[in-house]
């Protein structure tokens, strides 16, 4: 009898801190759907204006006001003139900060970068981003700026596969002369 | 010159530039800018702004070739990022210069960064007659 | 196998747990983090599964409980050396290696699914661990993933040992160990 009461109980203590667990678990989709490092650029305006000379980069990767800074400075966009129409900027723009790092919850990659900014800083380079630079922090320099194929961190497609679909997964790299990246 | 001088003139002109342009915009724009052309569009003209050189700020050298190469029938690389520039010439790439809204863009950036200003019609004339002619 | 000749030994909670735990860990295995939700579920089934083991441990049937099964690491070994020259006698609960074995198991299984959940709360922000840990650096949620990682890929090893094991004692003994753990039985010890 004694035994079944120990055994009852420790059902009970599984059973609420399950549900406890339930509660406090990231927001993620249906269990059975891949994990979402970032949504997919579907857009085709955001890819044809902004992914002319570079990738177009994910919104998910930098938090809104990054993303209004940048639309604000476009005659000055790292060195270049990317200046758009206004009514085209207008709707960038707000397409960039409904589906920046800050506004979507569902994302792990955005989480974690959005985890360590403060609430006031607006970065304008991912690759300068805390998470990111932790992430690539032990790559050799003979690999990017010294590899012909890749150029540089702002190169994400040229080593991970499937960037332009949202993910980074670390299996997904290939790296140009080089290979697989096995951490 | 007498107003049906005049008239003979530009209609000729008119018809001699005519068989180069294989394109309807890039001849609405010509004609946009011709009024304040100086002279008429050349293709010459054309190819030598495109392969001259410009110094910016910083002393560093910049041209169209820069990016598109000395060659528009050839694709290109971005200088910065080195993504691939598709060939602008219309011949190769029939996309090329059938969206006005694309060429002003465009003009408009890239004559900025290379020129440090914006085109003036005679340049951008000359420009598009000298790509739609390759 | 004839009625008079089978005896139960194994009860439906160590059945059931031994089954559960093989599906549980199997899905977290193949799932990584590419279906997080499911292989953090996973997870917490695993260490559930070894919580509530552990309990039964103490307060189980006869052959459930570790007093039956765990014996001295110098009885381990010479139930070994004995099984290498096919000297060692037929065990009907768990034998001296399956007795550490299962201790060994558990422990790893304890260590991924902790480790596991200190991941979860470094990187995702998110479990039972968040609060203390969320704010915790890079440092931390690698040092926790490589823990992680060690111990999950420690228990695969040892679940291959441990099926070795198992196929070993069951063609020594001419009994299928496997099918022992699925409805109970075994054949009576003479």
């Amino acid at each position: 009898m004694k035994r079944w009461i120990i055994m009852g109980t420790g059902l009970v203590v599984v059973l609420t801190l399950g549900w406890k667990m339930k509660v406090s678990m990231a927001d993620e989709d249906e269990y059975w759907k891949r994990t979402r490092d970032v949504a997919a650029v579907e857009n085709p305006v955001y890819k044809e204006e902004c992914g002319s000379c570079h990738m177009a980069y994910p919104p998910g990767l930098l938090p809104g006001r990054s993303w209004e800074k940048m639309m604000a400075g476009l005659e000055d966009h790292f060195g270049e003139n990317a200046e758009l129409d206004s009514v085209t900027a207008a709707e960038l723009s707000r397409f960039l900060v409904d589906n920046s790092a800050n506004a979507v919850p569902n994302y792990r990659r955005s989480r974690q970068i959005t985890r360590d900014l403060s609430n006031e800083s607006a970065p304008l380079r991912i690759t300068k981003l805390a998470y990111f630079r932790h992430e690539h922090r032990e790559i050799p320099a003979r690999l990017i700026a010294a590899n012909p194929e890749v150029g540089s961190l702002s190169n994400c497609n040229a080593c991970h596969q499937k960037a332009e679909l949202g993910s980074f997964s670390e299996r997904e790299i290939h790296i140009p002369g080089y290979g697989k990246w096995d951490d | 010159m007498k107003p049906n001088k005049q008239i003979i003139v530009t209609s000729v002109l008119l018809a001699l530039t005519t068989p180069i342009l294989a394109n309807e915009v890039v001849t609405k724009l010509l004609q946009d800018y011709r009024s304040q052309a100086v002279q008429p569009f050349s293709a010459e003209a054309g190819r030598q702004l495109w392969i001259k050189f410009f110094t910016d700020a910083n002393g560093d050298k910049r041209s169209c070739t820069t990016c598109h190469t000395s060659d528009p029938k050839q694709a290109g690389q971005h200088a910065r990022t080195g993504k691939r520039i598709e060939p602008l010439a219309p011949s190769v790439n029939s996309e090329r210069l059938t969206q006005e809204r694309e060429i002003h863009k465009w003009l408009t950036r890239n004559c900025k960064w290379t020129l440090g200003r914006e085109c003036d019609a005679q340049e951008k004339g000359d420009l598009l007659t000298y790509l739609n002619s390759l | 196998m004839n009625t008079a000749a089978k005896v139960k030994v194994w009860d439906p909670v160590v059945r059931i747990f031994h089954w559960s735990l093989v599906s549980a860990f199997f899905i977290a295995y193949v799932t990584e983090e590419d279906f997080l939700s499911l292989h953090v579920w996973a997870g917490y089934t695993v260490l559930s599964l070894v919580f509530l083991r552990v309990l039964w441990g103490f307060v189980g049937t006869q052959y459930a409980r570790f007093a039956h099964f765990v014996y001295t690491p110098q009885t381990v070994k010479r139930f070994l050396l004995d099984t290498l020259r096919l000297r060692a006698s037929r065990y009907l609960g768990h034998n001296p290696a399956g007795g550490a074995m299962i201790i060994l198991l558990l422990v790893a299984l304890l260590l991924t699914s902790l480790s596991g959940l200190a991941v979860y709360g470094v990187q995702d922000g998110a479990g039972p661990l968040a609060g203390m840990l969320a704010g915790a650096g890079e440092f931390w949620g690698d040092v926790f993933e490589e823990v992680h990682e060690f111990f999950a890929n420690f228990t695969i090893f040892l679940v291959l040992l441990h099926v070795a094991g198992v196929i070993v004692e069951s063609l020594i003994h001419g009994e299928n160990l496997v099918s022992a753990m699925w409805h109970g039985y075994k054949r009576k010890a003479h």
